[in-house]
This record gives C-alpha cells, sequence and structure tokens, in this order.
C-alpha cells in the first residue's frame, strides 16, 4: 500500500471579474453584518483604489462604519490594538482589508482581538490556539503576489520584544476574498514584476517541494499558465485590465497552492535575505528562484520538467527532449526576468539590488538555515549548500 | 474473527514500541549530545533551560529532553519539570508508528501534516536536524536512509561506528541507573 497522503483545504470564497467589488453589500448582508470596519495603509487611499470599494457599498446602502488607512509595512502588536480599539468604540461587526501582505496580516489580527477579546495579540500567538470562526472578514488583494487572502497565516511584529509572532490557524482564513481588476490596475511596473513573480515562486515550490499534491499541483500549474501568459504583455500595457485579472487569479490560485502544500529554499533564503538586507520579498523570490532550481534539480527533474508545459507552452513542450525539460524550464524563467530587467531593472542576482553586500552572505545562509521552510526542500539542505547558492546568486 | 481478536494486542504492542522508541530516543539525545560536536554546535543555539517534548496526542508517550547550557541535552523522561518550550505532535500513535518504526521519513511526516508544532519554528527545524543526526549514527545505513531526507555524504563507517557504540553504552548504562534507581 502506498505511503502517499495529503490534505487540502480552502473554504475561502473567491469572488472574481468585472465589477466583483459591487458583491461586496450582498456578502457582508448574507452573513448579517451592518457595519463594517476597512483596515488599508496610506498608499492604497492616495491610490484612490478605496474609492471604489466605498462606493460599491454606498450605492447598495451599506455604511462603512470606519477607515483605518494607517498599517505601516511592516504591522505591529501595538497597531493591532489601537485599531481593535476603533473597532470596539464604533462598533464595528466586520471587517473588509483592502491592500497588500501587511494590511491582510494586520486585519486577520485586528480580527482574532475584537472576535476572541482582549488587547494583547500575542496571547493569541501559535498554532491552532483559536477554537472559534471569528468575525466576518473580506479581503480586497491591491497586489497580485503574496495569496494572503487565501493563507491561514499572520505574522505581526511585536516590537517590544523584537520579535515576530506567527499566527497560524483556519479561522484566519477570509469569507470571501474579492479579486477585481480595478485593483491592481495602477500597480507601478517593477511592483507588477515583483509581486508576479513572488506568485510564479509560490506556484513552482508548491509544484516542485515536498508537501505537493494533486489539488495543490492542479492550481500551482494554472497559475503559472496564468503568470506567463499575461505577465509581460502586462509590463507592455499596464492598463490591459484582462491581463491583470489574470495576474490577480494567478496570485489568488498560487495562494491556495502554497498554503496547502508549502514551500522550500527560495523561501527559507528569501525570508533571511528580507529580515537582514529588507529587501522586499517578491524581489527576492524572483531574484533567487532559478538558483534554488538548478540546486534542487536532481531532486525536482520530473516535476520541473512538467512545468515546461505551463511555462513554455505545448509547442516548445513537444519539442524538448523530456531529458532537458528540467533545465528548459529553468531557462524558461531566466529569459522571463531578463525581460522585466530590461522593462523595470528587477534585479536577478544580489549585486544587482544594490542593498547586499557580500560580507551579509554567510548570515543570511545561518538565518535560512532555520527557516520553516526549509524543512519542505525536496533536498537537504546544509549550511555550506546554501552558501554556493548564495555565492550563485551573487553576481 | 480471529483478526479482531488480535487487534487489540497489535494495538498494544504498537504503544509499547512506540513507548520505549521514545525511552531510547530521550536517553540518545542525551548522549549524542555529550558525543558529537555538531550536535552540541546545533544545540548551543538554544536558550539554556529550553525544554523540547515530541508527544502523541492527546495524552499518549511522551519524551522530553532540557538543553543544560553548552550543547547538552539531559533526558527528562516523560514528565516536564515546567511548561515546554517547543512540543512535536503526533496527530495519533499510528503515525508516531510510521515515523518511528521508519516507513515515514521525519520530514515526509511533516509534509503530510503528521504532526504540530508548537512553539518557534525555527528550533523545531534546530531539532529535526539533531534528530536527523542521531538516526544517521545509531541507525544501520540502509534504515537510517529511510529515517533522513538524505543520508550525510561525509559520515563514513568508522566514525559512525565509534560514535554509535558510545551512543548505545550511554543509552544502556542510563537504562540500568533509571532501574536501579
Amino acid at each position: 500500500m502506498t505511503n502517499k497522503y495529503y490534505e487540502f483545504f480552502c473554504p475561502v470564497k473567491v469572488i472574481a471579474g468585472k465589477a466583483a467589488l459591487e458583491h461586496i453589500p450582498y456578502e457582508l448582508t448574507g452573513m448579517a453584518a451592518k457595519r463594517p470596519m476597512i483596515v488599508t495603509d496610506k498608499g492604497v487611499r492616495a491610490a484612490g483604489l478605496l474609492d471604489p470599494v466605498i462606493a460599491a457599498c454606498e450605492e447598495s446602502g451599506l455604511e462603512i462604519v470606519s477607515i483605518y488607512d494607517d498599517v505601516p509595512p511592516d504591522s505591529s502588536t501595538g497597531v493591532v490594538r489601537d485599531i481593535a480599539g476603533i473597532y470596539r468604540a464604533e462598533k464595528c461587526d466586520s471587517i473588509i482589508a483592502v491592500g497588500g501582505g501587511s494590511a491582510i496580516d494586520t486585519a486577520k489580527a485586528v480580527n482574532i482581538l475584537v472576535s476572541e477579546g482582549g488587547d494583547d495579540i500575542a496571547a493569541y500567538s501559535g498554532a491552532g490556539v483559536l477554537k472559534h470562526p471569528l468575525k466576518p472578514f473580506f479581503v480586497v488583494p491591491t497586489t497580485a503576489g503574496t495569496g494572503s487572502e487565501v493563507t491561514a497565516v499572520a505574522v505581526i511584529a511585536d516590537t517590544e520584544k523584537h520579535v515576530k509572532l506567527p499566527f497560524t490557524s483556519s479561522f484566519l482564513l477570509p469569507n470571501a476574498a474579492i479579486i477585481d481588476p480595478r485593483m491592481t490596475l495602477t500597480l507601478p511596473p517593477h511592483i507588477t514584476a515583483a509581486t508576479a513573480m513572488d506568485a510564479m515562486t509560490h506556484a513552482t515550490e508548491a509544484f516542485t517541494c515536498m508537501a505537493k499534491n494533486p489539488l495543490s499541483d492542479a492550481y500551482a500549474t494554472a497559475a503559472i499558465k496564468k503568470i506567463s501568459t499575461s505577465l509581460l504583455s502586462v509590463m507592455e500595457n499596464p492598463k490591459d485590465a484582462d491581463g491583470r485579472l489574470e495576474l490577480a487569479q494567478a496570485s489568488t490560485m498560487a495562494g491556495i497552492a502554497f498554503s496547502n502544500s508549502m514551500v522550500g529554499l527560495v523561501h527559507a533564503l528569501g525570508h533571511a535575505t528580507g529580515a537582514i538586507c529588507q529587501l522586499p520579498h517578491g524581489l527576492c523570490m524572483s531574484l533567487y528562484l532559478p538558483y534554488v532550481l538548478e540546486y534542487n534539480i536532481e531532486s525536482i527533474r520530473e516535476p520541473l520538467g512538467e512545468l515546461l508545459l505551463y511555462l513554455d507552452g505545448p509547442d516548445v513542450y513537444a519539442a524538448t527532449p523530456a531529458a532537458r525539460r528540467a533545465e528548459a524550464s529553468i531557462s524558461t524563467i531566466r529569459r522571463m526576468r531578463d525581460a522585466l530587467y530590461k522593462h523595470c531593472q528587477l534585479p536577478r542576482t544580489l549585486k544587482e539590488t544594490g542593498k547586499v553586500v557580500e560580507e551579509q552572505l554567510d548570515q543570511i545562509a545561518e538565518l535560512a538555515l532555520d527557516d520553516g521552510a526549509i524543512m519542505f526542500n525536496p533536498k537537504e539542505v546544509t549550511l555550506e549548500d546554501a552558501r554556493e547558492v548564495l555565492r550563485r546568486a551573487w553576481a | 474473527m480471529l483478526a479482531k481478536r488480535i487487534q487489540p494486542m497489535a494495538f498494544q504492542a504498537r504503544r509499547l514500541y512506540v513507548e520505549l522508541m521514545f525511552q531510547v530516543m530521550g536517553r540518545a539525545l542525551q548522549a549524542v549530545s555529550e558525543v558529537d560536536e555538531t550536535v552540541q554546535q546545533e544545540a548551543i543555539a538554544l536558550p539554556e533551560g529550553f525544554l523540547f517534548e515530541m508527544m502523541v496526542m492527546p495524552n499518549g508517550s511522551s519524551l522530553i529532553v532540557e538543553h543544560t547550557g553548552n550543547g547538552r541535552f539531559h533526558y527528562h523522561g516523560s514528565t516536564a519539570p515546567r511548561p515546554v518550550d517547543l512540543s512535536i505532535q503526533f496527530k495519533h500513535i499510528a503515525h508516531a508508528f510510521m515515523v518511528l518504526s521508519f516507513q515515514e521519513k521525519t520530514s515526509v511526516a511533516f509534509a503530510n501534516d503528521r504532526m504540530l508544532v508548537d512553539g518557534d519554528i525555527s528550533y523545531a527545524i534546530r531539532m529535526t536536524r539533531v534528530l536527523n543526526r542521531l538516526e544517521a549514527f545509531i541507525l544501520p545505513k540502509l534504515i537510517a536512509k529511510r529515517a533522513v531526507k538524505e543520508y550525510p555524504a561525509n559520515l563514513h563507517l568508522p566514525e559512525k561506528l565509534i560514535s554509535a557504540a558510545r551512543i548505545y553504552l550511554k543509552v544502556a548504562t542510563n537504562f540500568v541507573e533509571t532501574v536501579r534507581a
């Protein structure tokens, strides 16, 4: 009997496409929520992205009771406490997160406090602490990369103790994710590129790492196909609403894939680099992806070769001998990165970022070795292996 | 009919096996931290007094070890002197049996959601590396290959044999001392 086993879980209702935002009032009413609070950041508000959300609600006679628009890029326990205080004072009954990873994680944490009670979010840190469903919660992503709208995780910084608090529970998942192309239409080119490569990495690692399973594979391959088909055309024509929607859906699908099959060494190195050199997560993903695939290649030759079909289409796949497909997949990813570098100078090496010095590589390798993602990498990674990958990614 | 009669005995045998393996592993963890420099280097990053637990949910067998400083572990048996800092919990005794009888690698068990981590993930990764190192030492290579993601290429037979002998001797001594006490 086979030892194969997997789990797959995604109860998030996905509401995607033209005029998706206009479904929010109906969805809120369906959960008996009448006093929603919006959690977002200043960038989102300045870009005018709140306007269609508010208009959609007001047109249906649903008042947005409170808007908190000061979520910082790295949210903290203090911010969560403050927002929960406003939620209670304004007698809100539901939360709509509008933004990227930070706004969504903050809203997840706020939802814990306003549902479970108390002011100390640290008390709920860890896995499986939550035992009850939380308040109605909706997410409107404004970037197409993190996949946070379908992950059961939030990370909040405890600024007093200088630690990052992880929260893991299926109750953190929103009731619905609203994917509307209007939300990503104005994303600047370098953020479009970095976040799409973030999603590409989520899908690629989901498909090649240890916890892959048939259901996450389906989401991962579909996401890769959408990104490969649409990313460069969106870079050429940023106002391409159809292409934007494809990328946004791909991000959600990649999120569903990796939250059910985990990620590997690209993420371990990326988390460490982000912590030490303060480089954006998506950029790190794009940067490390081909180098890690090259390192893992003998352990993932078959699935990586299979990805060529979704990365480069059936003609190239059919014309490439099976034994060369894994290498061809890496070459396709490299070509994609070269094109993005041409468009918006998205760095392909650590040196090109201009923010990393060679002396930091050892520190990054050591930190990466303790990252949770490394457990699911198909190949056992030693300190020397991590250093070697970093040396290759340097220049 | 016969299968039905045998089943409770099989369950009992499985429970006893897991319990025995926890006792061996706990003592072996203490022993390997006295013998191997690599394990000491891994353990030294843990806080002094750090309590690590491996257990079967909900209240099954468990092993508790403490980092007493300088990369050394002390085996506490199945009872912790205070709340543990890190707990790796098998969801069911069947899952613990699969891992401890080397039918499923520890890393695969994590990937298959057989286990939960309660505590700092980075410490869990570190402790998994220690467990892998221990298994590479004390198990024959053929079996160790089934237990760890990759058998260490730089672990050669003389080092393995000498270290394994020292670990087993310490484990046996500890068992005898426990019985006498």
